[in-house]
Formats: C-alpha cells, sequence, structure tokens
C-alpha cells in the first residue's frame, strides 16, 4: 500500500489530469445530448488545433494563448461547415457516428501529411512549472486547464439553463416539432451548438499542444475514456461532464499508484459499467 | 375569419390522411371537430398548427397565406397548440415549459404577466413549478400544456384531445377552462373524441370522418341526426 502522501499526490495530478477529459467531454456531451450527432471528428478538430498551436508557437512565436485567439474562431467556423454537412444530408445518430469517424480519419491523414508521423513537443518554459502546496506539487499549467475547464462548463450549464437560447435547445431536444410550434428556429440554434463544440474542441487542443506529446495517432488515445465521461456525466450536461472526467482522471491516477500503470485503461469502462449497473437517480 | 381552410390536402409521404377539407374559425369563436378514432383529427389540427405541409388547399390565417410559412414561424402569427397527449418537455421544469411557451419576443416581454395568468388559472402549478414536469399527474400536466399556450398570447388555440387519459372530473375542469380561454379572448379550435362535452361547449362543429368532412353546423342540429345519434352517442 503506498503512502498517504504518494495518495494524496496521486488524487490532485489525477483530479487535474481529469480536466482535460472534461474540456474534450464538454463539446462532444452537447452535440450529443442537444442535437443528437455523436461528433467524432470532435478529437481530430482538437489534435488540428493543437498542432497549430504548436506552429504559430514553434515557427512563429505566438503565444499559446494569441494561438487560440486565432484559432478558436476558425473551429467555430468549421463548426458551422460541418453542420451545414449534416443539414443538408439529413445525418442521423447512428450515420453521424461514421461520417465523423471518416472525418477524423481524413483529418488525422491531413495532420500526418503536414506534420508528418513524428512526435512533436511544444516546449515552453512553464509546461513544468509547479507549486507545492502542503507537501503536494500542483502543475500550473493542468491547474490552469482545469480553471478554464471549469469557468466553460459553469457558463455554458448557466447559458442552458438561465437563458431562453439554452432552454429552447434543450427543449429542442425533448421535441423539437413543438419546440418549433412555439417559434424555436432549431436549426439556426444547432448552428449555433455545432460551432460552440468545435471552438471547445480548439481551446481543449491549445491544451493539448501544451502538456501532451503530438502525433497523428494519439487522435484515438482519448476515444474510449472521454466517451466514458460522456456517458457518466450525462449527455448534454455540461458539469455533469467536467465532475465526471475529474472523476475519472482521478480514479485512473489512484489505480495508477495502488496497483500499476497498465491498470489505468482498466478503470475508466469499470467505473462506466458499475455506475451504469448501479443505476443511480441522477444518471 | 380567423381561421380559414379551403379545399385542404394533408398527409405523410404517400399517404394522404386528409382530404378536401373546408373549415373556418372565426375570432372569438369555439369550433369542434368531432370523429371517431383514426378519422384525421390530430393530422388536421397538426397542419393548422404548421407541423404538417399542406399538400393542396389554401390555408390563412387573419387573411394571411399559411401554406408557405415555415412551421416555427406560425406562433409568431398568433396560433399555439395544445397537443394531443400533452408532449410536455418532461426533463424540464414547470415553469421552464411554460417560458418555452413564450420564447418569440413578443410574447416574452409580457413574460411576468402571462406567468401571472397562468398560475391564477392553475394555482397548482404555482407550488409546483420548479418540479420536472414529468413528476406531475396527468392532469396537472395538461394544465402545463394549456399554460404554455396561454403565454404565447394566442389569437387562437388548437387542442388536441385535451380530455384524453384524464379523470372524468378533470375533464370537466379542461372544458371550463378552454370556455374560459375564450371569455379571455382567443378563438378555440377544438378536436375532440368526447363528443357530448365538445359539443356542449362549441359555438359550431365539423364531423370528421375518414379524413372527410361529412357534416357541420350547429351542435343542436348535429345532435339531432340520426347519423350522429347513432354512431357517437349510441342511441
Amino acid at each position: 500500500m503506498p503512502s498517504a502522501t504518494l495518495l494524496g499526490q496521486a488524487l490532485i495530478s489525477g483530479v487535474l489530469a481529469g480536466g482535460m477529459y472534461g474540456l474534450l467531454a464538454l463539446g462532444l456531451s452537447l452535440s450529443w445530448g442537444l442535437l443528437r450527432l455523436v461528433n467524432l471528428s470532435h478529437f481530430a478538430l482538437a489534435f488540428l488545433a493543437a498542432y497549430l498551436t504548436y506552429e504559430l508557437g514553434t515557427t512563429y512565436h505566438v503565444a499559446p494563448w494569441w494561438a487560440a485567439a486565432m484559432i478558436v474562431p476558425v473551429m467555430f467556423l468549421i463548426g458551422l461547415a460541418q453542420h451545414w454537412l449534416f443539414d443538408r444530408f439529413k445525418v442521423n445518430e447512428l450515420a453521424s457516428l461514421l461520417i465523423t469517424f471518416s472525418f477524423a480519419v481524413i483529418l488525422e491523414v491531413a495532420i500526418q501529411l503536414y506534420w508528418t508521423a513524428d512526435y512533436r513537443r511544444f516546449e515552453t518554459h512553464y509546461s513544468t512549472m509547479s507549486i507545492k502546496v502542503g507537501g503536494f506539487y500542483i502543475p500550473v499549467l493542468e491547474l490552469v486547464l482545469c480553471m478554464v475547464a471549469g469557468l466553460l462548463a459553469w457558463g455554458t450549464w448557466l447559458w442552458l439553463r438561465k437563458t431562453y437560447v439554452g432552454k429552447a435547445l434543450r427543449a429542442a431536444a425533448e421535441d423539437a416539432d413543438i419546440a418549433a410550434a412555439y417559434g424555436v428556429d432549431h436549426k439556426k440554434l444547432a448552428y449555433l451548438l455545432s460551432g460552440m463544440g468545435a471552438a471547445y474542441a480548439a481551446i481543449a487542443g491549445t491544451f493539448i499542444a501544451l502538456i501532451a506529446t503530438l502525433a497523428p495517432t494519439q487522435i484515438w488515445a482519448w476515444l474510449g475514456v472521454v466517451f466514458a465521461v460522456v456517458i457518466i456525466g450525462r449527455l448534454g450536461n455540461p458539469l455533469g461532464a467536467l465532475l465526471a472526467g475529474m472523476l475519472i482522471g482521478a480514479s485512473e491516477s489512484i489505480a495508477m499508484a495502488v496497483f500499476e500503470p497498465a491498470w489505468a485503461p482498466v478503470v475508466s469502462f469499470s467505473v462506466l459499467i458499475a455506475i451504469l449497473l448501479w443505476d443511480p437517480e441522477w444518471l | 375569419m380567423l381561421l380559414e381552410a379551403r379545399n385542404l390536402h394533408v398527409g405523410y409521404g404517400d399517404a394522404t390522411a386528409i382530404w378536401d377539407v373546408s373549415l373556418d374559425v372565426d375570432a372569438g369563436e369555439i369550433v369542434a371537430v368531432i370523429g371517431p378514432n383514426g378519422a384525421g383529427k390530430t393530422t388536421l389540427i397538426n397542419a393548422m398548427a404548421g407541423l404538417l405541409r399542406c399538400r393542396k388547399g389554401d390555408l390563412r390565417f387573419d387573411g394571411a397565406d399559411m401554406t408557405g410559412v415555415r412551421a416555427h414561424d406560425y406562433c409568431s402569427h398568433g396560433i399555439a397548440l395544445v397537443p394531443e397527449g400533452r408532449r410536455l418537455f418532461v426533463k424540464m421544469s414547470v415553469e421552464e415549459n411554460l417560458e418555452l411557451g413564450c420564447y418569440l419576443a413578443s410574447a416574452r416581454a409580457h413574460r411576468q404577466e402571462s406567468l401571472e395568468r397562468v398560475y391564477g388559472l392553475f394555482p397548482i402549478l404555482r407550488d409546483k413549478r420548479r418540479q420536472p414536469a414529468g413528476e406531475l399527474s396527468g392532469g396537472q400536466q395538461q394544465m402545463v400544456a394549456i399554460g404554455r399556450a396561454l403565454m404565447a398570447r394566442p389569437r387562437i388555440v388548437l387542442f388536441d384531445e385535451p380530455s384524453l387519459g384524464l379523470a372524468p372530473t378533470i375533464v370537466d375542469d379542461m372544458f371550463d377552462i378552454i370556455a374560459r380561454v375564450r371569455q379571455d379572448g382567443a378563438a378555440v379550435l377544438l378536436v375532440e373524441q368526447n363528443v357530448l362535452k365538445a359539443l356542449d361547449v362549441a359555438d359550431r362543429a365539423y364531423v370528421l370522418e375518414q379524413g372527410r368532412i361529412v357534416s357541420t353546423g350547429l351542435p343542436a342540429d348535429l345532435l339531432q341526426q340520426p347519423h350522429i345519434r347513432e354512431a357517437y352517442l349510441g342511441v
């Protein structure tokens, strides 16, 4: 059994790492829950943003926050374009899975053509910075990531609960025809939400560039975990996605500390299966 | 005329469900459409609400041609639907359901006033306003569905089988509410299987059978027709 300090450190690192799961899950959960579109290319868009951040940073020495400020609006437009295709070809839930899978493969190949299959690492002087609190190390970048993810999740949650547009989106997800009978132009709102999902992918991508080592195949690395996170957090629930991300991150990290690192990938789906079997009220 | 349908044909895919239906509702009127299960009553009312396209014919509301209007623009003309089976947003709270009724800017400006009116009409909804609509009883859900329609400040309310699946005492309340809606200034188009109740509250009525209007007139006159007495009242 590892020491309390090690477990505490594992818990902190896990929760912070889980922030990335939550941030990636956010856009996926919104489009799946509210538009019934499962967007597998979400991960590829995040990596495209990550590579762009890397390129802007290493070649043109653009700071990542400025890079994000440029990439996020572009990704929003890509999200709109993607939704135009869904709309034009009347893509349903199952078809969206297949089509966005192919989008992701195309993006993976495009990334590989331009940046090659080599591993890329965006080195910054703050990438290894950490602060020490009561004997535990807290990596600064991941702390910032969690704060950004928290603000986005909370803001989105408030937007969905408190604004008319948010309420209209939730209503249309339940019964689009009746929402339309009360004046909700679901088509227009769906474009907005798709753009937002892609913009969230871009924000996640900026952090991926700073935290992870980039390789085209890494697009698929988080797929399973983030899917589990989206389900556990409930579809279309931004705060749920973030909390589920942190829960999975912490569970993985503790499993690694208590057993061995090889056990980590088993954790997310074990938690998912356990929660589905348990079937609590809030799920 | 407020609502004017002329030779309307409505259908799903290849199948036509409504043939050559002509129907009028004037301002301040309660008009009932009665008919057996499967006669096309819901199809007719959904076409009036813009949820289904008209194949052929003419649909006018307050003189404006509605056949080319998109579904989400019907509400802005002053048409509100109380759909069959209520179709509430069951995961959302009672008050959120009501707020969806005043989604459009013109109705939203009167949100507070409309909410007070609905809570005045259905005091129980004020107590339950934070609860998910799906947790309410059938009668209370019907109140939410009617309240949602009133929130839109409509000029006509389309009621689709408001008595379906409700206990008899609550059915009486629903018909009282329908009369109240008219008193407050909106016209009513009511589609019902509960023929006696519908004819009791209506000013005029149409009989729809197998997708066609087979008879029309004042409720008292319709109740005298042997066919109506036999088919709908069993006497």
